[in-house]
């Protein structure tokens, strides 16, 4: 059968041995170290209460503000932004509107505070010691949030203010004892312990394995061309469709299981850190598998069909850019929202089941698209290699002798 | 099923570089050679042939399927590229069986033939070894097990033997006759000797065109009166190479005994006609259809 063939070569080719590795490593320095003992009890707890929200937020602007250093991470790399007048005067304008101050009494409020300063790398900055300040009583949440889209705009984005992260940055507030009990007792109940354990799991399985299978699946689908087997290959009798499928289906499953002995792994931590009686253990197979595998199958039809189209370093490097982008986009929040089209799904906690729920439908239309993606993408990679092999298509080459940037007389 | 392909006014281009123009030919079963220079169009030929290539214009049917039908022609071909060559961790026999999966071989049957092919190409008891660890020669046998392992009726092999020794050549050689013998096999080179050892039909190309077709014997008649001997001191071999084509130089003392190719007899010392051999009536032909194949280096 052909797919065990594949499967073969896949288990002897060096970057497989890689991949399982990174996985493996992945697995235990995130996930098992964090998870080995008795579980962390949650204090804090997102409030909805919106003067919570434009408190915290008034107050770092206004710091920041009167500092002009404002801190960002536009696609997660730290950038000190000082904004020029205009884009100060405009930050100000903003400022004023949310607090219902005037510019002299804002600046009051800035010349009582105490100066300090604090050394960011070679430049010192100077701070002013300010209390709380106030948010008008005629401003609308919508209209606070519009304002803040604007700061974050004048500053580049990646600011404390950016509108999708505020509530995350500034809501958190001290869980009560009642609050903390129901968390726990969700984890219990509702959860069978092992259900929050693998959202965890899967949090973390997922940002690994939204970058590694691109380097098992490039190797694979190039190795054709770079051994020179490509003729060899495109001569034979089996239909493309067949051969992309089987290689496809070979690089999932075996690039899955490095991922089921994780979880076997984590369900053996589990059994040891919690009584059995208490443990819904298939939580730990069924979530992972529907929250990981779609992820796998969509990064290797996209790696196969950049591979087939362009080359393998490509596949890699658009790969890598979804990545990021993915990782980078979610910002503060690494649970409680989950976009329809993420490639790398959070939930970085083992509480917060109901958190998640509200975001259920969304995330199986995530996995589920991805899923459908994944093979409409592979049999496209089919149609792509049915011409190849016909000599009707010979791919794109951004770079060498075939390039097709380089000019040809 | 009639064995033989037909190849009518076939024209190919590589972007706006025209690579092959109105082929016209005709392969019978048994061994076909399709000689040529290097850049001579052969291996465009041959990959069109076997539907790796996608021709501009023309026809072509293999034992009467049009090759446009690529899943059929896949079905009836076995190709050997000019630079075989596998994924080299493999081991020589895992390599033929995976090649005889994708040709959609049932396992049981794979297993025999593997074991049967290497008995036959002399690998057998290589069978263990990476494909990586085996010699030019070996590798060159593996190329054509693989080639053969569905059993093909038509054999496209395309330079199979540039950079063998002699001994492998002939082995090689041999092992093409053989496997000639049911089937059609198309061999193209650019070495002649190939071609003189194994093909009773041949055709010449150059610059993408059939120069010409026929029999061996024919291809020498054809040259009969322009091949001659001349015995000349050494010091005029440059002056000669620049004016004659020259097939074959053997120096005695101070004297060359020059083979030279030529629409009349050469104007040196000590010439005689001479019997054709296939390399001087290559040349002739080529000279005749009028390309420039004098080796004037000095």
């Amino acid at each position: 059968m052909l797919f065990s063939k594949e499967c073969r070569r896949i288990l002897t080719s060096l970057t497989f041995i890689i991949y399982c590795f990174v996985v493996g490593l992945f697995f235990v320095s995130q996930y098992f170290e964090e998870c080995n003992g008795v579980p962390y009890v949650p204090d804090e707890k997102i409030s909805e209460d919106h003067d919570v929200i434009m408190h915290g937020a008034v107050d770092d602007l206004a710091t920041e503000f009167f500092a002009n250093n404002y801190v960002c991470y536009p696609y997660g790399f730290y950038k000190s932004v000082r904004l020029k007048e205009d884009d100060s005067k405009k930050v100000e304008e903003c400022l004023l509107e949310v607090t219902g101050l005037t510019h002299d009494e804002l600046m009051d409020i800035r010349d009582s505070g105490e100066k300090y300063y604090i050394e960011r790398g070679v430049q010192e900055t100077m701070y002013y010691e300010i209390g709380e300040m106030p948010v008008s009583d005629t401003i609308t949440y919508e209209r606070f949030c519009e304002l803040m889209g604007k700061v974050d705009d004048i500053l580049g984005g990646g600011s404390n203010y950016k509108v999708d992260d505020i509530v995350f940055r500034y809501s958190y507030v001290p869980m009560t004892d009642e609050e903390i009990e129901g968390v726990i007792s969700d984890l219990y109940d509702k959860d069978g312990v092992a259900g929050g354990y693998a959202r965890l799991f899967s949090d973390y399985m997922g940002i690994v394995l939204g970058i590694m299978p691109v380097f098992v699946t490039a190797a694979l689908v190039s190795a054709d061309r770079r051994k020179r087997v490509s003729d060899l290959i495109y001569t034979r009798k089996i239909s493309s469709f067949k051969l992309v499928f089987s290689r496809y289906t070979a690089l999932v499953v075996m690039m899955f299981i490095p991922v089921i002995f994780c979880m076997i792994a984590a369900s053996i931590q589990l059994i040891k850190n919690f009584d059995f009686s208490d443990l819904a253990l298939y939580r730990m197979f069924t979530l992972p598998t529907f929250w990981l595998l779609p992820q796998i199958m969509i990064v290797t039809a996209v790696a196969m069909i950049v591979t087939e189209v362009f080359s393998s370093g490509i596949a890699i490097l658009l790969q890598f850019a979804w990545w990021f982008h993915s990782n980078m986009s979610n910002g503060e929040r690494l649970s409680g929202s989950i976009g329809k089209f993420d490639l790398i799904c959070r939930h970085n906690t083992i509480y917060g089941r109901d958190e998640f729920l509200l975001s259920r439908n969304d995330f199986i239309f995530n996995r589920v698209f991805f899923f459908i993606a994944a093979i409409v993408i592979t049999a496209l990679t089919a149609y792509i290699f049915e011409l190849k092999r016909g000599g009707r298509f010979n791919g794109f080459r951004l770079f060498g002798k075939d390039s097709i940037f380089r000019h040809k007389a | 099923m009639e064995k033989k392909i037909e190849i009518k006014n076939v024209s190919k281009f590589y972007g706006r570089k025209q690579a092959l123009f109105d082929i016209d030919l005709t392969i019978e079963q048994g061994m076909f050679g399709l000689l040529g220079r290097n850049g001579a169009g052969k291996t465009t030929l041959m990959k069109t042939l076997a539907a790796l290539h996608k021709k501009k214009s023309g026809e072509i049917t293999v034992c009467g399927v049009p090759i446009e039908k690529a899943r059929e022609i896949r079905a009836m071909t076995g190709y050997l590229p000019q630079d075989f060559s596998m994924y080299p961790s493999m081991k020589t026999d895992e390599a033929l069986d995976y090649l005889g999966a994708l040709s959609g071989i049932p396992k049981a049957d794979r297993k025999k033939k593997v074991t049967s092919l290497l008995r036959k190409v002399n690998l057998i008891e290589h069978r263990h070894k990476k494909v990586k660890e085996l010699s030019g020669g070996m590798k060159r046998r593996l190329g054509i097990a693989q080639a053969l392992i569905h059993d093909p009726t038509v054999l496209i092999v395309d330079e199979p033997t540039a950079g063998l020794d002699p001994e492998e050549r002939i082995r090689f050689r041999n092992l093409l006759c053989e496997v000639a013998e049911e089937r059609i096999v198309i061999l193209s080179t650019h070495i002649v000797g190939d071609i003189e050892a194994t093909c009773e039909n041949i055709a010449i190309m150059d610059e993408g065109r059939i120069l010409w077709k026929g029999t061996v014997e024919q291809l020498i008649d054809n040259a009969r009166g322009h091949i001659f001997t001349s015995n000349v001191e050494k010091r005029f071999i440059p002056q000669i190479k620049k004016e004659y084509i020259v097939t074959g130089m053997l120096s005695q003392n101070d004297y060359t005994t020059v083979r030279i190719v030529s629409d009349s007899e050469p104007d040196l010392p000590n010439t005689v006609l001479t019997e054709p051999d296939i390399e001087g009536a290559y040349m002739y032909c080529l000279h005749s259809s009028g390309c420039d194949v004098k080796g004037g280096e000095e």
